[in-house]
């Protein structure tokens, strides 16, 4: 079947959508510019951009034979984290036989720096980061690929560090760009995009390649230092046979531990759902950064940002179901969040004081689109916010399976009222805004058509009798993938899987 | 099947046995052999837990019933009353006039606590457990002790909740608000690819020093000499905590309690193994 577009991004003037494994590139006025396909061989040469660059628009021949996409899919949304953290086995086992090159898996983020230049993706089962470098001018050139799975990015405000949220509750920071000490690290890293050899080439490391041995850290950093004296206090120790097993078997994770810089931050004993930065002046005035970071368990917390990650600074207590998206609201107003997930409601938050502000229903709104019978609860995934009209800061959420978006307008006293039901084609996937200088921005979404089929990146557009829905003409049709409806369904609507089932234990 | 009637007939025992100790009044200790469970309890697995969604809504009133304050039926709050205002206080347990202030983390059997109590008889500690049945126990035992101090008033301030300390420990405590942290013989979790459920690690230590006050003291114990350094390396390596030295250690009362009155501080004992003591004090915050 054909892929719908899942994802959309602004960065830099275009905007990128991600269908499947591609990423194509259009430019702000929507009209295919490139496409960027997952490399279904080993790239040779990513650092030199001709090799790495997009291929032309022109459409390609069928990607792959057969894409077996249940096993590439991850499985970590299923719920239990508990099975799949013991262990590095498992995760090298599914980079080495689940997805071979050709068996390109899905994109599942996109992220861009504030300034435009860089376009980070994540695809899900190779466990890999992608950073691209976009010249501004429509050409996007893989910099690096690091195997690295997070189930979500943010970037620091001086977009130079990946903060790398994962599964089993860590936060990491890497470097956007490889520095310059670790250069010669890197580039055996980066040359290899493909899992496959990306695996192979991990595992004959040496010890003085660990992360924690670069100079480049900003200070000591306690988080990955521990490993290695831990080890050392091991040997001087009379070992004994099982212990020496156990040691044997920490190197061995060591030696599966990537070789790029990534320096842990913090972490949760739970699954993390969202990541985002906040600012706040300190009492110097001075901007400081935050990190907050939401869990499966019902959690938001708030940790300084680098070098003090390791102070939490407070938590956003309130939801009773999962947390699955993270938003600071814009236009001067970045002392607010707003979270979802599996609650009810949306929640604004005073984040830096942990005080819950206001709530706002989202099911009752829900309700009235699919049904009172049909919807009982809320799945989350999206929250978008922008400006509006200038002064205005509107907030659009996406629901899991439901066809509408959802628009709530965050007012002077901090509540968020809701606005709007704007009803879709199809069930939307991601949103965007493109922004046009002085008019109010317009809206893309990622819709997943229904039974009619219809296009898949629908614009909208705001005008005097309410909502146009426009075309994008010429959309790159996509190659034919080999995956079942209801295949495809399980990735793409992986959020209703995070709630607990209350019967278990 | 015949195994299975077996385990029914036991099960039924065990459930005779604890409904007839949980009957108000009863003095009688309960038996360890009637609330055995599993070793082991996976911390990454959600369970049936309950927890409060944020310590404000954490009913304490029915673990330390003696400090609950009497408070005339709240009157309406004045000032501007919108339904969202209503949402945003969802539940006012009644409150009590102290808090928690010294939690015993992985407490097992209570022994700690139950020593703890009459020490400091002017502070909350609260036990926290993962494992149903011991919590259980513990419960029963506090119970027990409470109606056979009836004149002397004692063990009225500790308390057992079966908590997973290491997803939910800011959904009972409030940013500082303990100035004792118990870590008593937690489990070894030896293999290495096991390490991520210890009890200590240096992200998690980054939530013992949120709930904990600065100057405040987490203790722990083992007999596990791995584990002990496994612990000393963790929090030394992490910046909000400094490693007690020794004299002030071996001076501080606790340590001594902690080593003799815990239920594996005893086994320790009796098998002739070693302890293995660090204390470590929480730093203040640098500015930021
Ligand atoms: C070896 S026992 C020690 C008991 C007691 N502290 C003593 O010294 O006698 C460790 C206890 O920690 C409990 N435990 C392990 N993980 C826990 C968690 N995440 N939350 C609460 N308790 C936990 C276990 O169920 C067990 O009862």
């Amino acid at each position: 079947m054909i892929l719908p577009f899942h994802l959309v991004k602004s960065c830099g003037g275009f905007v990128f959508a991600a269908q499947g494994s591609d990423i194509h590139t259009f430019s702000s006025a929507l009209e295919h510019v490139s496409t960027w396909k997952y490399p279904a061989q080993p790239v040779d040469k990513p650092h030199e951009p001709s090799a790495e660059t997009q291929s032309s628009p022109a459409p390609e021949g069928p990607p792959a034979k057969r894409r077996k996409v249940e096993d590439c899919q991850d499985s970590v949304s299923i719920g239990q984290p508990a099975e799949s953290t013991n262990g590095k086995p498992k995760s090298k086992k599914a980079a080495q036989y689940d997805c071979p090159a050709n068996e390109r898996p899905f994109i599942q983020g996109l992220y861009a720096t504030a300034d435009g230049r860089h376009l980070i993706a994540i695809t899900g089962a190779d466990k890999t980061i992608w950073v691209f470098e976009h010249d501004l001018a429509a050409t996007l050139t893989l910099t690096r690929s690091m195997p690295k799975r997070p189930c979500a990015l943010a970037l620091t405000t001086d977009n130079r560090t990946i903060l790398s949220a994962d599964k089993f509750g860590d936060v990491y920071a890497l470097p956007l760009l490889p520095s310059s000490t670790s250069k010669s690290v890197e580039n055996s890293t980066a040359n290899q995009s493909s899992p496959r050899s990306t695996t192979s080439s991990i595992q004959t490391p040496s010890r003085s390649t660990t992360p924690s041995a670069k100079p480049f850290k900003p200070q000591a950093d306690p988080l990955t230092v521990h490993t290695k004296r831990n080890l050392k206090a091991l040997e001087a120790q009379k070992i004994s046979l099982a212990r020496r097993e156990a040691i044997l078997r920490e190197q061995q994770q060591a030696a599966n531990r990537p070789q790029f810089e990534h320096t842990l931050l913090l972490g949760h004993v739970s699954m993390l759902t969202a990541i985002c930065v906040g600012t706040s002046s300190s009492v110097d005035g001075r901007p400081r950064e935050y990190i907050i970071t939401a869990d499966r368990d019902e959690h938001i917390r708030v940790s300084r940002g680098v070098p003090q990650a390791h102070v939490i600074e407070g938590f956003c207590l309130g939801h009773e179901d999962f947390v699955s998206r993270l938003c600071v609201a814009p236009g001067g107003r970045a002392e607010l969040l707003i979270s979802g997930g599996g609650d009810d409601d949306l929640f604004v938050w005073d984040w830096l004081h942990g005080t819950l502000l206001g709530r706002a229903g989202v099911l009752e709104h829900v309700k009235e689109v699919a049904g009172h019978e049909a919807a009982s609860k809320v799945a989350l995934t999206r929250i978008f916010a922008c400006r509006w009209e200038g002064v205005r800061v509107v907030v659009f959420v996406v629901v899991e399976c439901v066809p509408a978006l959802f628009q709530f307008e965050l007012l002077e006293d901090n509540t968020l009222q809701h606005r709007e039901t704007i009803p879709l084609p199809g069930n939307p996937l991601d949103m965007e805004a493109i922004e046009t200088p002085g008019a109010t921005p317009r809206l893309l979404v990622a819709v997943y058509p229904g039974e009619e089929g219809g296009s898949s990146l629908i614009p909208l557009d705001k005008e005097e009798a309410g909502w146009r829905l426009g075309r994008v003409e010429n959309l790159p049709a996509g190659g034919d993938a080999n995956i079942g409806d209801e295949e495809l369904q399980k990735i793409l609507y992986s959020t209703e899987s995070l709630r607990k089932s209350s019967d278990f234990d | 099947m015949g195994g299975d009637k077996i385990r029914k007939d036991k099960r039924q025992k065990r459930e005779d046995y604890r409904a007839a100790i949980r009957k108000e009044g009863v003095s009688e200790l309960p038996r360890k052999k009637f609330y055995r469970q599993r070793a082991h309890a996976n911390p990454f697995s959600d369970h049936q837990l309950i927890y409060p969604p944020h310590p404000d809504q954490m009913d304490w009133s029915s673990l330390y019933p003696d400090y609950v304050v009497d408070e005339p039926q709240e009157q309406q709050t004045p000032g501007p009353e919108t339904p969202s205002d209503l949402d945003l206080a969802p539940l006012r347990p009644k409150r009590i006039s102290k808090e928690v202030e010294v939690a015993d983390i992985g407490c097992g059997f209570g022994g700690l606590l139950v020593a703890l109590g009459p020490l400091m008889p002017d502070t909350l500690v609260l036990g926290l457990e993962i494992r149903v049945q011991v919590t259980q126990f513990v419960e029963d035992r506090i119970k027990a002790l409470r109606v056979q101090d009836q004149e002397a008033k004692l063990y009225r301030n500790v308390g057992v909740l079966r908590a997973n300390t290491m997803k939910f420990l800011p959904n009972f405590f409030r940013k500082g608000q303990l100035s004792k942290i118990f870590i008593c013989f937690p489990d070894p979790h030896f293999k290495a690819r096991k390490h991520k459920q210890r009890i200590v690690s240096t992200t998690l230590n980054s939530e013992y020093a949120y709930v904990l006050r600065p100057g405040g003291v987490v203790y722990t114990i083992t007999d596990v000499p791995d584990l002990h350094e496994w612990m000393v390396q963790h929090f030394e390596a992490h910046p909000s905590f400094e490693r007690v030295p020794e004299e002030e250690q071996e001076a501080d009362t606790l340590v001594n309690v902690m080593r003799t009155e815990t239920e594996e501080g005893k086994k320790v004992e009796r098998n002739k193994g070693q302890k293995h003591v660090a204390l470590f004090r929480r730093l203040e915050d640098p500015a930021w």
